[in-house]
């Protein structure tokens, strides 16, 4: 190490007066000077974090959107060299200490995990897509689904109204479905059933729709098996209008 | 025309940029943190932008002038991007936006000191050797000195001496910090070993006090700094010229007026015809 303790020190103080606003005594800096490296350090963080929570943003006032940006900045270091993955850091962040703002909108939390994942299917990395083909039976051969995708969890419904509108009792299990279209790549959601979810996990795996069925047939009470894939072929056909059911797996 | 200047690409061009219809950069910079490792709609833009021109690099988070260690799992996939795509050029800045294991996504002006030319010296080296490549160093502007004991020119000098890396001479940033500080920007471009510039930026900027001017990145570029690239021009070996323009972007016309603009003093200087062309190699990088 070659830097000495009190450089090293200087930058510290430097770094740590534009992320908090504590200016220390030992910082050599002209002080009329300095206060522009805070504003624009922070005018980058709060862009960037504007761009990805537009929702958020114009739900909360200006005031409570500063307090949450200056919050988060001046007590987490962030760990992303990727400016737009940053948001992310901050949907984690509050997830982990929510501040008071949290309890008095409960869903605030889930507001931001669904406006960082619509960007983090957007940019994910290009995955593998298997070969697939339009001959196959919807029940007995694997689908083949779009692998671009995330089932987020919610607890209070963002994806399906205006934030105002909602209420505290509206609080349950709620599964959004997010892709990427193929040819586009604009990110897709539709609000699916925790049913749902379970079968496009499984169906992911690989598994074709029968056994499926079949399988959560024998944990309901009630329901026949044909009952099932009455109530199941709809939600499949309306995957495949939508294009995240592709068609058939291939025969490899 | 076009043969020495290029254009940071930005996403909010639209795709006439790439038909060359309005807009004629001779090669464009990009900044790898925004397009390595990312698919969908963005990768495929970026892999036509590859097809289509020249492509440099121009990094913003390597923090060349951090305390912390180097990121090398971040290094690694700098890598990785510059080998798939086949970036011969990257460069960062002289300065730090980490410190203390946290990221402040801006340029933070680092104490002008014996001990940190050491030390970042040691560290361009270690860059260099990863990457199998010479990476070239931009000065950057600042807006305070931070606990100095040397002039920046001295600071810069020393470091590529030290380093055996490339100067980016940003001369829009020596404007500015002439400005701010209350130097000559022709002694100052001068001063430089100029034989180690591969490459240069060029931006317009913004004044915000009387005695301050803060680089932007979101104005046309100003005739005396026009005047002083001429200057530098005339010292430097033919590099790539790059236009830089982050904010508040006009129409695409007016860039390319600047792109002529810049060309046109290149022509007085250069006899070179292309610094992208087959078999030319720009003789510092
Ligand atoms: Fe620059």
């Amino acid at each position: 190490m070659y830097l000495a303790k009190d450089t090293y020190q200087q930058q510290s103080d430097l770094a740590t007066y534009c992320r908090s606003g504590k200016l220390s005594d030992n910082l050599e800096v002209l002080p009329r000077r300095v206060k522009h490296y805070r504003r624009l350090v922070y005018n980058v963080v709060n862009d960037s974090l504007v761009s990805a929570f537009p929702l958020t943003v114009d739900f909360l006032s200006q005031k409570q959107w500063n307090t949450l940006v200056n919050d988060f900045f001046s007590r987490h270091k962030s760990q992303s060299a990727r400016v737009w993955e940053m948001p992310k850091e901050f949907c984690e962040f509050f997830s982990a200490s929510p501040t008071p703002l949290f309890s008095t909108y409960p869903f605030l939390t889930d507001l931001l995990w669904f406006e960082w994942f619509e960007i983090e299917i957007f940019m994910m990395e290009d995955q593998v897509f298997q070969r697939s083909t339009t001959d196959g039976d919807l029940l007995k051969d694997p689908l083949l689904i779009n692998p671009e995708h995330r089932i987020l969890p919610l607890s209070y419904p963002v994806h399906l109204k205006n934030a105002r509108k909602i209420n505290p009792d509206e609080k349950g299990a709620y599964y959004v479905l997010l892709f990427r279209e193929t040819g586009t790549g604009k990110v897709q959601f539709l609000d699916i059933s925790a049913y749902f979810s379970l079968l496009i996990d499984n169906l992911k795996k690989g598994y074709p729709l029968f056994p499926v069925l079949k399988e959560f047939q024998q944990h309901m009470d009630g329901s026949s098996l044909e009952q099932l894939i009455e109530n199941t072929l709809p939600f499949i056909n309306k995957l495949r209008e939508i294009g995240f059911v592709m068609g058939f797996k291939e025969n490899q | 025309m076009n043969s020495f200047v290029g254009i940071g690409y930005r996403k909010e061009f639209s795709d006439d940029f790439v038909n060359r219809e309005i807009i004629r950069p001779s090669f464009v910079e990009v900044a790898p943190e925004n397009w390595m490792g990312i698919g969908g709609y963005w990768r495929k833009v970026f892999e036509k932008i590859t097809e289509e021109f020249p492509v440099t690099s121009h990094g913003l988070s390597l923090s060349l002038g951090s305390p912390d260690d180097l990121d090398w799992s971040f290094l690694k996939k700098i890598k990785t991007f510059l080998r798939e795509f086949n970036i011969t050029i990257y460069s960062e800045h002289l300065s730090y936006s980490k410190c203390d294991n946290a990221h402040l996504y801006d340029l933070l002006p680092i104490p002008f000191r014996e001990d940190a030319i050491k030390h970042i010296s040691r560290r361009i080296r270690d860059v260099q050797d990863y990457l199998e490549m010479k990476i070239a160093i931009e000065n950057v502007s600042y807006y305070t000195p931070v606990a100095a004991e040397m002039s920046e020119s001295q600071f810069i000098a020393s470091i590529l001496e030290e380093s055996d890396c490339h100067l980016l001479l940003d001369v829009n940033n020596v404007y500015v910090n002439a400005f701010n500080h209350g130097y000559d920007a022709r002694d100052f471009i001068s001063s430089l070993p100029l034989d180690k510039v591969s490459y240069i930026h060029m931006a317009g900027h913004e004044q915000v006090e009387p005695d301050l001017i803060i680089d932007t990145h979101g104005q046309n570029i100003v005739y005396p700094v026009y005047e002083l690239f001429d200057f530098s021009v005339e010292r430097l070996h033919p590099v790539p010229v790059l236009l830089e323009r982050d904010f508040n972007l006009p129409a695409m016309f007016v860039l390319q007026q600047e792109i002529d603009k810049l060309n046109q003093i290149t022509q007085k200087h250069w006899n070179t015809t292309n610094v992208f062309s087959k078999g030319y190699i720009p003789t510092a990088i």
